[in-house]
């Protein structure tokens, strides 16, 4: 080190001229600082005569302001303040106060709470959570943010309302009244102010105590760790001749005054360690994370984002809306195509009803296929016993088989006939009451829907007003319909002309309600008339004679009766038939 | 009644097995040797095993897998000798007719009388019977034209047409003598007696023999 120095002064001396401008913290006020700090104005015009030395005395901010806009070369400020101008400014520190003597210049700023003598209770720096603790202000190093990062490091955080900071401002003496008048229960103060004090009278030695006393090699009671002191450090757009001649000049003085005692620059790591875990200045971004003025910082890409986010949600509206409304649309769709196979569905099993009930005409066939077999067998069975008996060769065992045959089969004929029997058995349903006009539309309906090239079907209600509900089984009455419309249109087939339009007329009989249908083909002569609905009696050349047999059963079972009559408006038949009006 | 005696076989193939055994008892009541088969697979399974001895086959037109009409035309590329009398149900009109334009004897639609049954087997077999004979009588006749020399044959097919000695020399470019003695030898061998007799073998060898 003083090879260094040496060194350093045997450097030829810059001559530099103007003004040597250097800004002091004042922290006690400017008058304080004035008297404080004007023999390191002196020593430095002696050492160095080629500038001429001005001080100025400014608060932090003022300080600040006054690097920031390039009137000041030199900086004098206290540890923490270094830090933020270094951080901000680019300040670098070119030299560190030693407050006291015997202390190293990197352990020479700490921090005392003090408490009333008396305060029995206040033992520790623990013992201040829920207390009030004065302190100059949150921007003093020594006098408070010390303090404060060691509480914080003992989990108490004056920002969780762990204790209640009370600020007196500057000068730190306040801080000491304010425990004193029982203000506060607690005070922080730069450590060796207290003893300074007593020292010079202004407080009884056995007036307060220091908490959490640390720290038992320095002169001065802490309660907290120390950190290097006062930073004396050149502006960003200080020459580095100038500065270093300003060093060597500080290194060089006279230690006659306090002010007068600077050391080689400290390491301010420990500084910027403790202000991050404040995260206060220059720090205090890190806390700005959690607070609203994080958007202040970032508000050119907040807004982006904000703009991204809202034409993301317009977007994402749209899209839903979109989607919305194609999926009603596909709804719709299914849901038509939903009915539509309901429709289907239903006629299906109308149709398969009505083929049920038509069953004899479609069975014959089918019956006379399953009935032939086992009695071709019988048959030929019997005609082969008589042929052995008139050869004269008929053996008991050929009786045997063929009696044995003969009653497996007639068995099996008997099986057939009571399968279809159940098959054709009537079903019992409960009537139920219907409007006789809905189900004659209903019924065309269905009869246009089963047909490929259907005829119009035209409905002359001539009800009127009158009742026109019916008890019934409409799935019967429909089959009577569909019968009656089938018929229709093959005689307008046979007549050569298919497309013929079919007329249902609906009218009042008494307490009957007549419901005739009425078509244009060759007609019937009436003889035929009178066999029409006799079972078997056909037309058709492909007919089984039964479909009007059975519609006349279920006619008849209803309390209705079916007729067929010539038409006096011309060729055709017209078949009708009634039900009784239901009871209003 | 000596039917058994002339090893006819009446195959009965229907699936309807009472029906079937039905047939048999009727078949073996008028005397036929009837055998039953209850579907085309096995009796073409066991085709190889029956004696070509005539017979028929009475065939249910409705099988299940071979129904009757494949198996005619399964037996028609096989050159079969059987006649084939179909059964047919309700509504097998246009299979009948279809079967009866394959070749087959006839087509009973079911019930049937057992007497038309009958009938129609042993027509069927007659047919049959006639076949092997007409087959056995050309077999005859082309072993006897066999024995011909080519030039006999020549002069023998010339006579057959009922040209003269004289036109049938100088048909062939020969004298009336060779004609002679060709048709001396012709006679002999064939064992014939005249020019129309011999007229009636060669179409019986071959319908054609003659054009």
């Amino acid at each position: 080190m003083r090879l260094l120095i040496f060194l350093l002064l045997a450097l030829p001396t810059l001559a530099l001229a103007g003004d040597i401008r250097i800004g002091i913290l004042a922290w006690l006020g400017e008058d304080t600082a004035q008297t404080q700090w004007q023999p390191l104005g002196e020593a430095l015009s002696k050492s160095l005569p080629d500038h001429p030395i001005k001080l100025r005395y400014l608060d932090l901010h003022q300080l600040e302001a006054a690097i920031a806009a390039g009137e000041i070369d030199f900086v004098v400020t206290n540890p923490g303040h270094y830090v933020v101008l270094e951080a901000r400014h680019g300040v670098t520190r070119i030299a560190t106060q030693l407050i006291e003597p015997g202390q190293d210049s990197a352990h020479a700023v700490g921090s005392a709470v003090i408490v009333r003598a008396q305060r029995k209770d206040l033992e520790t720096l623990d013992n201040l959570r829920g207390q009030r603790l004065a302190a100059v202000s949150p921007e003093a190093f020594g006098g408070y943010q010390v303090i404060w990062a060691e509480l914080k490091r003992r989990n108490i955080d004056p920002e969780n309302h762990d204790f209640l900071p009370l600020y007196t401002d500057y000068p730190m003496s306040r801080v000491i009244d304010a425990v004193r008048n029982g203000q506060a229960d607690a005070g922080a103060i730069r450590s060796c102010l207290l003893e300074q004090l007593i020292r010079e009278g202004s407080v009884n030695n056995d007036e307060f105590r220091v908490l959490s006393p640390q720290g038992s090699d320095s002169p001065c009671q802490s309660s907290s760790p120390a950190y290097p002191g006062w930073a004396f450090a050149a502006a960003k757009k200080t020459p580095e001749a100038l500065s270093r001649e300003v060093m060597i000049a500080l290194l060089s003085l006279q230690r006659t005054d306090s002010v007068l005692h600077w050391g080689v620059p400290a390491d301010y790591h420990p500084v910027h360690e403790m202000l991050r875990g404040l995260q206060i200045a220059p720090y205090d971004f890190l806390r700005e994370h959690r607070l609203a003025s994080q958007i202040h910082r970032y508000w050119p890409l907040g807004a982006a984002i904000l703009v991204f986010m809202l034409l993301w949600l317009a977007y994402t509206l749209r899209v839903e809306v979109l989607v919305q409304r194609r999926t009603r649309e596909l709804s719709a769709a299914l849901s038509a195509r939903d009915e539509l196979e309901e429709n289907i569905r239903t006629q299906q099993q109308q149709m398969e009803h009505l083929s049920r009930l038509s069953i004899l005409g479609e069975l014959s066939g089918t019956l006379a296929h399953e009935l032939n077999q086992p009695l071709a067998t019988i048959g030929n069975y019997a005609h082969s016993l008589t042929r052995r008996l008139n050869a004269g060769r008929l053996s008991n065992e050929a009786v045997a088989q063929a009696a044995g045959e003969i009653a497996n089969e007639s068995e099996r004929a008997a099986q057939i006939l009571e399968s279809i029997r159940d098959f054709a058995r009537k079903r019992v349903q409960p009537r139920e009451r219907r409007n006789v006009v809905a189900l004659t539309e209903e019924s065309s309906r269905l009869f246009r829907g089963m047909l490929a090239r259907a005829p119009d079907i035209l409905l002359n209600n001539q009800l009127g007003d009158t009742p026109s509900d019916v008890e019934v089984d409409p799935l019967q009455i429909q089959q009577v319909l569909l019968n009656l419309l089938k018929n229709a249109v093959d005689a307008h087939r046979t007549a050569g002309d298919a497309g013929l339009p079919i007329r249902i007329s609906l009218d009042r009989q008494g307490e009957q309600i007549r419901v005739s249908v009425r078509d244009h083909g060759i007609g019937l002569n009436e003889d035929a008339r009178k066999h029409l609905f006799e079972p078997f009696f056909t037309t058709k050349p492909d007919g089984m004679g039964l479909g009007l047999s059975i519609c006349k059963r279920i006619i008849e079972a209803h309390a209705g009766q079916l007729a067929a009559e010539q038409p006096s408006d011309g060729p055709g038949l017209s078949v009708s038939f009634t039900l009784p009006a239901a009871c209003p | 009644m000596n039917r058994t005696e002339s090893h006819a076989i009446i195959h009965v193939i229907d699936d309807e097995a009472p029906f079937r055994r039905s047939l048999i008892f009727l078949l073996e009541s008028a005397g036929w040797l009837a055998k039953g088969h209850e579907s085309g697979e096995a009796f073409l399974d066991h085709l190889p095993d029956f004696p070509v001895g005539g017979g028929c086959l009475v065939l249910d037109i409705r099988m299940p897998r071979i129904s009757g009409l494949e198996l005619q035309r399964r037996l028609l590329a096989t050159a079969s000798p059987w006649p084939i009398i179909f059964m047919t149900g309700h509504g097998d009109v246009d299979l009948a007719v279809q079967a009866m334009k394959d070749g087959a004897i006839d087509f009973l639609q079911k019930p049937f009388k057992d007497q038309v049954f009958l009938d129609t087997v042993e027509r069927a077999v007659g047919i049959s019977q006639e076949r092997q004979q007409a087959s056995q009588r050309c077999q005859d006749a082309r072993h006897l034209l066999a024995r011909l020399s080519p030039r006999e044959s020549e002069v023998g097919r010339l006579l057959a047409r009922g040209l003269s000695n004289k036109e049938i020399a100088r048909e062939l470019s020969i004298s009336d003598n060779t004609v002679h003695v060709h048709r001396q030898h012709v006679m002999e061998k064939t064992g014939t007696g005249s020019a129309a007799e011999l007229a009636r073998l060669i179409l019986r060898a071959d319908p054609n023999g003659l054009d």
